[in-house]
């Protein structure tokens, strides 16, 4: 197990370098010009090219990368468009000229909000997405089944845009039967909390329930004609039991994974959800930052998201192996 | 019968009158012997009483005890899922079984023997299952029976062990742990210190020592496995166990010692034992009486010496008589279902020094490369095949034997072109096959075809036998489309079946069929060497007879050589002119067919044959069928 945990850690750094190095090529892929962008329109070409050494940006490529990784990991100091040097603290992902601010630090300002939106959004897609894949799988074929294949084929052909916009019309504007969405922070108001997100985990979670749902009625289905099932029946459980115990053990492998992923994925920024329930998280930050052509923040964000699906994946790789000792063993 | 007469009581003088199966009092083992008293009578009794003679009938008659399971009349019906028509698997079917009797249910894939058993244990899907008839446990009726009603049943009263216990024991849990479960679910109330502690004793009981109570099942060996699965299924010490197919899955050697260990038990606790099986062998040294079913319905029932010795039904003639032994004329034309008694023989097979070997292998070895640990890192390579040299002359069958894992289909694999060897020389009609070239590439393709094991697995499903039968034909011939689809027809009936089959697909034919299709097309491009990797171990008994026949009739007719892989040694001595034996990647003995079985060279050959000896002069074998 611990050669295992071993191994899945140096791949997932590995990913991460591959991830950084991709997402620092963004630089210069882009059509836009770093120091112009930071510089402004007003910028003739010598100020362009004074910011273009302050921002470091006439090293050579390689270096501005190490220079780059090396500030992930022990902090840097960064040349800002006036010529200032600002001190940027590890893990340094590079300084946004747009918001004159680090952006790790612009990024943990917008966490909390996408954390909380993850987790809601997490449990309501687990309840939901287990709940009518275990219920269709024990009915598979029956009118239940196909009425809930029905529900959550609506929440994965519906879009996050438009099942927002019409939730928010029917609970909040005309019934009021939910507070407008907004933020606040659980240690302040832990009720207005949970009240004011409580639509974006609905939605966020219905949406990507589906394919939960679905993974999880097939998966239940296949092992539930697993002989160690019927050897448990044989035992004398009963069949609800011995799907519980026996028949949920052997189909959670795919599920782990897929909510390691998924959890990764919403970690990363709700773009859309965040945008249609004016919620400041990491997903609009994101937004800003591509629609302003702030390249460093759109680097930090991509990097962090990739972080986030790394780990999470590789957390997930190491349930699938302790739930499943062949794995583990082996 | 007269054996379970021995083995009740060590008093009772001499083997009775129609003493079948000597071989099989071997089975009974010393301990279990005296503790069989009082109840265990049953053994004997019941409805084959009267048919003890001598001595014995003293202890088998008097008022037979109340069947402890009772059957009455059972019919399963299955729903086709797809709306079609259901199919019934068992029909009308009656026995009981004593207390302390072991009832063998033989017959042939399909013939409902397993819907039987799960009937018992009301284990049907009954949304999709229709079961009638009754089935009385101790007098409680079970066919209706809520599940409320059943669920002390099963695993209490009532137990089953099935074939495979690597898929039908969880893979999550430990061994020990579920043990316990099936204790404590039968002993509401108990605590688990008290349950593992119980499970322990009944796993160091079947021969699983105590440090290793929390190992997974993938962890132990195939035979150890399904200790563990009796184990677990006498953990409340149930009054019927049954066993479906518990020993099909095992190595022969293995399959001997789990099949004394579950006899021991048996006798041990008074367990009545419904014993499910294709294989007459296994049914022959361990059942008192036997039944036979053929498509759901009871052909024939009589105590098991006396079916083996003189079956009444021209089925279980064919039965008994297309189950190979190791007493049979070798290359005899076997009796099947459609011809009891087959008159026409073969020619004797006279194999000389050939001028040129068609395949000549010398110090081959594959190794296979150990699993990545770390980047740069590997654990050791598996080496299946470690310097084995084989030779085969023009118009020869040479079997290959071995237990799973020995490397005799690695081999095979070589000669086929299908692996590349790690070291060695390997000539086909003298030419090395290691690093063929185009032209000769070709030439092996033609010549040198194929037989699979598992024909569902190796025809498309989506091609008809015309289209299967077509592509060789059109690679290796110059036959134009209206010549090929003649020579396709010619095939077809040259394996015995109808040309007027050429357009139907696979799934339209039976598993026996579907070989013989299998064989056609290896034929179809005129082969002189086959390659047959285990072709009649997924057939049953009477299929597999049908099969050798065909084969044993191509080979006579046509020259081909075979290299025949099997684990089956009775099949082996019946269709092969030499013999291999791999253990371990190594060659062991090449030699004879007679010569090896009448005066094996090595300990390990002897060990074999001793394995299928012991099942009397019924079969055995020397590996599972994987």
């Amino acid at each position: 197990m611990l050669s295992f945990a071993l191994r899945r850690t140096l791949q997932a750094l590995a990913v991460l370098v591959a991830v950084s190095a991709a997402a620092f090529a963004l630089f210069y892929a882009a059509p836009a010009d770093p120091a112009r962008a930071a510089c402004g329109p007003r910028c003739d070409n010598g100020q362009v090219a004074a910011v273009r050494q302050s921002m470091g940006l006439d090293q050579p490529l390689l270096t501005q990368y190490t220079d780059y990784l090396a500030g992930v990991v022990t902090g840097r100091d960064i040349g800002d468009v006036d010529g200032s040097v600002i001190h940027c603290d590890a893990p340094c992902l590079g300084y946004s000229y747009r918001l004159h601010q680090p952006v790790t630090e612009a990024l943990v300002d917008h966490l909390p909000v996408t954390f909380s939106l993850a987790a809601g959004a997490l449990a309501v897609l687990l309840v939901l997405g287990l709940g009518t894949g275990f219920v269709s799988a024990l009915r598979h074929g029956g009118r239940t089944d196909r009425l809930l294949s029905g529900f959550t084929l609506v929440g994965a052909s519906v879009q996050i845009y438009f099942l927002g916009y019409v939730a928010q019309w029917a609970l909040v504007y005309s019934t009021g039967l939910l507070p407008l969405p907004s933020y606040t922070p659980p240690a302040e108001d832990l009720a207005a909390w949970a009240g004011g997100m409580l639509l974006p985990w609905l939605v966020l979670g219905f949406v990507n329930s589906a394919v939960f749902a679905r993974l999880s009625r097939s998966q239940l289905l296949e092992t539930m004609n697993e002989e160690y099932v019927r050897t448990a029946r044989g035992k004398g459980l009963g069949r609800l039991r011995a799907h519980l115990k026996y028949t949920s053990r052997g189909a959670a492998g795919p599920l782990v994974q897929l909510l390691g992923l998924e959890t990764g994925a919403l970690l990363g920024g709700a773009v859309i959800t965040e945008t249609v329930f004016g919620l400041n998280g990491v997903g609009r930050f994101t937004a800003e930052a591509v629609s302003g052509q702030d390249l460093p923040a759109v680097v930090g964000a991509v990097l962090l998201a990739a972080c986030f699906v790394v780990l999470f994946v590789a957390l997930a790789d190491l349930v699938v192996a302790w739930l499943d000792p062949r794995i583990r063993l082996s | 019968m007269t054996s379970t007469v021995e083995s009740v009581s060590g008093a009772v003088p001499g083997p009775g009158p129609g003493l079948a199966f000597g071989a099989a009092s071997g089975l009974v083992s010393g301990p279990a012997s005296g503790l069989v008293s009082g109840p265990a009578s049953g053994l004997v009794s019941g409805p084959a009483s009267g048919l003890v003679s001598g001595p014995a009938s003293g202890l088998a008659s008097g008022p037979a005890s109340e069947p402890v399971l009772s059957v009455r009349d059972l019919t399963v019906t299955f729903a086709d899922p797809r709306g079609g028509a259901p199919v019934t698997a068992v029909r009308g079917l009656s026995f009981d079984l004593a207390p302390g009797e072991v009832l063998g249910l033989v017959g042939e894939s399909g013939s409902g023997k397993s819907a039987t058993g799960l009937a018992v244990l009301g284990l049907h899907d009954p949304r999709t299952t229709t079961v009638t008839g009754s089935i009385r446990l101790n007098g409680q009726e079970l066919v209706g029976a809520t599940e409320s009603e059943l669920r002390p049943v099963r695993g209490g009263r009532a137990a089953l062990v099935f074939q495979d216990a690597l898929t039908s024991l969880s893979p999550f849990h430990g061994v020990g742990a579920q043990l316990a479960e099936m204790y404590r679910l039968h002993h509401p109330g108990t605590g688990r210190t008290e349950a593992r502690r119980r499970a322990a004793a009944m796993l160091d009981r079947v021969g699983i020592p105590a440090a290793r109570v929390r190992d997974f099942p993938h962890q132990f060996s195939g035979g150890m496995r399904q200790r563990v699965m009796i184990a677990m299924a006498l953990m409340n010490d149930p009054k019927v166990l049954i066993a479906d197919e518990p020993t099909t899955a095992l190595d022969s050697r293995v399959q001997r010692q789990v099949l004394d260990l579950l006899d021991e038990l048996q006798r041990e606790h008074g367990t009545a034992v419904l014993l499910v099986s294709h294989d007459l062998g296994v049914v022959a040294g361990m059942t008192d009486r036997t039944l036979v079913l053929r498509g759901g319905v009871q052909v024939e029932s009589a105590p098991t010496a006396e079916l083996l010795a003189a079956p009444r039904e021209p089925y279980t003639r064919a039965l008994v008589g297309a189950a190979l032994t190791l007493e049979s004329v070798p290359g005899a034309p076997l009796p099947t279902v459609d011809d009891p008694s087959p008159v026409a023989g073969f020619a004797p097979r006279v194999i000389g020094q050939p001028e040129r070997w068609l395949v000549e292998v010398a110090d081959l070895t594959v190794h296979f490369p150990g699993r990545r640990r770390f980047p740069g890192l590997r654990a050791e390579p598996v080496r299946a095949v470690e310097g084995v040299g084989l030779r085969i002359a023009p118009g020869e069958t040479l079997g290959l034997v071995g237990e799973s894992g020995s490397g005799k289909s690695t081999t095979a694999r070589v000669l086929a072109g299908l692996q590349q060897p790690t070291g060695g020389r390997v000539l086909y009609d003298g030419q090395d096959v290691t690093r063929p070239d185009r032209e000769l590439r070709r030439r092996l393709s033609r010549e040198i075809q194929l037989v699979f094991q598992d024909p569902y697995a190796s025809l498309n499903p989506r091609r008809t036998v015309a289209q299967a039968l077509d592509t060789p034909l059109r690679l290796h011939t110059s036959l134009d489309a209206a010549q090929r689809r003649e020579r396709s027809a010619e095939l077809l009936e040259q394996v015995g079946l109808p040309a007027a089959h050429l357009d139907r697909y696979p799934h339209e034919f039976s598993g026996g069929q579907r070989q013989r299709i299998g064989i056609a097309r290896a034929l179809a491009p005129q082969p002189r060497l086959i390659i047959a990797d285990e072709p009649v171990s997924a057939l049953d008994v009477s299929v597999q007879a049908q099969v050798l026949n065909l084969l044993m009739e191509l080979r006579e007719r046509l020259g081909v050589a075979f290299l025949f892989v099997s684990h089956d040694l009775a099949v082996v001595r019946h269709f092969c002119d030499r013999v291999a034996v791999m253990h371990r990647g190594r060659l062991v003995e090449s030699t004879d067919r007679d010569r090896l079985f009448s005066a094996p060279h090595t300990e390990y050959t002897r060990e074999l044959l001793a394995a299928v000896h012991q099942d009397g002069p019924w079969r055995g074998s020397v590996g599972s069928s994987a």
